[in-house]
């Protein structure tokens, strides 16, 4: 299949790899052609020359305001996509921006699917991502053989903006966790206690997650180097506030743990691994 | 002074009003007309759109709902300016709203201040608000007379945004202010002694404040009636939160009051006063 690619970051740049040794004939688009310069791929001037030459689009960016400028912006890919072909909005963004986004595109005959990713970099790299999708089944059904080249674990939410609601509710869960570890190795430390020990203990019992597998490591190892870069989890946290805001929802927790990592970014640790959550708690 | 008056609701009209009382000559503009009339009939008038609200007048004076509303009558004022207008905004917004759209008016040749109020109803009709006022000295100084009629305790805080970051500071302590003494009445209450007795006794330390003497006064009569409705409260504490965010600011104690004023709208309680944030209190403890 023809499949395009905007946004070979950290984890677009191993998907779109997949995609492409799938044996599916890849096209891209940068902001920057040199950062793509090396891909076994047709390299687009727009993203609305991509669309042309495509039936499916990936996009995996930062923002609610990126995808829209990418989707429906000048030399855009509304520009370019026939009618039929179908965008996968791999980004996390604001459920409200899919749903918006999705409704312009439907316009034009072209389909969206929000399909938002969990597994971070690793999870790439491996093909073994958490894929959360909203939008219509049979559009998903269409580009379900693609998403198997990247994921092990795709489910179909519902109607558009739905993949983005549950990839919120998946990060409310998933930072919360990175505190409640942190808080647990700060206080296993501040008791003399050998923190490698206790996370070794709580790895056979209730307490176990994957979160204190890999990040509760990272503690003990004091690696702060990005797997996913907090500045990222912040982000996130933006839009979960702003949709359980929207709803009338209390989440006191999330809101907590919204105002730690608000302190992680004043210390400028955005660019590493959310595990420094743990160095905010020992500033205090 | 010619001053034309945009936004009428329950704040706009009595600080309309206490300029005409005060002398100035008065041009209104309000989206909806019949919302015009009792100020027209106080001897105002009535312009057709926020650039006619401007035109011919030396300051134009704004009280709106919200960011995007300012940033619409705004553009009309500016098409409507004579050189030397000077253009107020005293709704409740986000600095960086206020500095974005102070920005454009000055591209236009108005000088702007943001001068959000505190004070509510009973303060506008009043003429008592509090005002804290962002902006350039010259344009303060013009503006004065006009706050003057509306206000009493009216501070120049520093330049463009300086006043809606005061407002969002004025919010945190009260609205963390408001959750404090609902809790210690809460804390009383669960305990069995008499909350009327511990306001009383608090008042007379460290523990007083306004808050506990206004609002814990109407929690003890269960007087929901606003007052600040909590769903404009949780608007504002929604500007502190963004902008924390913004700017990686740890505020956790706004956080968690940001969330009783979410469960608060969401829960059915967004038109009555801030103070109904007892009654979620009670029914979190069972003490309905």
């Amino acid at each position: 299949m023809k499949v395009g690619f905007i946004g070979l970051g950290v984890m677009g740049r191993p998907m779109a790899l997949h995609l492409q040794r799938a044996g599916h004939e890849l096209a891209v688009w940068a902001r920057r052609p040199d950062s793509v310069a090396d891909l076994p791929a047709r390299i687009c001037a727009t993203p609305a020359e991509l669309g042309r030459c495509c039936e499916v689009v990936f996009t995996v960016i930062t923002s609610s305001a990126d995808v829209e400028g990418v989707a429906l912006g000048e030399n855009g890919l509304i520009e370019g996509m026939a009618p039929g072909s179908v965008l996968v909005d791999c980004s996390t963004i604001a459920p409200e921006a899919a749903r918006k986004i999705a409704a312009q595109l439907a316009g034009k005959g072209i389909h969206m699917l929000d399909a938002p990713v969990s597994g971070g970099a690793q999870g790439a790299i491996d093909a073994t991502l958490a894929i959360m999708a909203g939008g219509e089944a049979e559009v998903l059904e269409r580009v379900r053989p693609l998403l198997d080249c990247l994921g092990k674990r795709i489910v179909h939410v519902g109607p558009n903006g739905a993949g983005q609601v549950a990839k919120a509710c998946n990060q409310m869960i998933m930072v919360a966790a990175i505190q409640a570890a942190a808080e647990a190795m700060r206080l296993a430390a501040a008791a003399g206690v050998d923190c490698a020990k206790v996370k070794q203990a709580l790895a056979g019992g209730s307490a176990a997650s994957r979160v204190l597998d890999v990040m509760g490591e990272r503690m003990v190892q004091r690696d702060f180097a990005a797997g996913i870069e907090a500045r990222l989890h912040h982000k996130d946290f933006g839009l979960v506030m702003e949709a359980a805001r929207q709803s009338g929802v209390p989440v006191p927790l999330a809101a907590v743990v919204g105002q730690q990592l608000n302190a992680l970014m004043a210390q400028g640790w955005g660019r590493d691994d959310t595990a420094s959550l743990l160095r905010v708690l020992e500033l205090q | 002074m010619k001053i034309g008056f945009i936004g009428l609701g329950i704040m706009g009209r009595p600080m309309a009003l206490n300029l005409i009382k005060g002398g100035h000559e008065v041009t209104v503009w309000a989206r909806r007309a019949e919302s015009m009339q009792p100020l027209l009939d106080a001897g105002a008038k009535a312009a057709a759109s926020p650039a006619d609200a401007a035109h011919g007048n030396e300051l134009v004076i704004s009280m709106v709902a919200d960011a995007p509303d300012v940033a619409e009558v705004m553009r009309g004022v500016a098409t409507g300016a004579a050189p030397g207008l000077v253009a107020v905004d005293m709704s409740t917004i986000a600095p960086a709203a206020a500095r974005k759209i102070g920005e454009a008016l000055a591209a236009a040749g108005v000088d702007f201040v943001d001068a959000p109020v505190s004070g509510g109803e009973v303060g506008a009709i009043a003429g008592t608000l509090s005002i804290m006022a962002g902006g350039s000295q010259a344009a303060f100084a013009k503006a004065r007379p006009a706050f003057e009629c509306m206000g009493k305790n009216i501070v120049h805080v520093g330049a463009s945004g300086a006043g809606q970051v005061t407002k969002a500071a004025n919010q945190i302590v009260t609205g963390m202010g408001v959750l404090a003494v609902a809790e210690a009445f809460a804390f009383a209450a669960k305990n069995g002694v008499d909350r009327s007795k511990v306001r009383e006794a608090l008042l007379g330390g460290f523990a007083y404040s306004k808050i506990l003497e206004n609002h814990g006064q109407r929690m003890l009569d269960r007087n929901f009636k606003p007052g600040f409705k909590s769903w404009m409260h949780e608007k504002d504490l929604n500007i502190v939160m963004q902008t924390a965010h913004e700017l990686g600011l740890c505020l956790p104690g706004s956080a968690a009051t940001a969330q009783m004023f979410n469960a608060m709208v969401g829960s059915g309680h967004g038109e009555e006063d801030s103070i109904a944030v007892l009654k979620l209190l009670e029914s979190l403890s069972g003490q309905a």
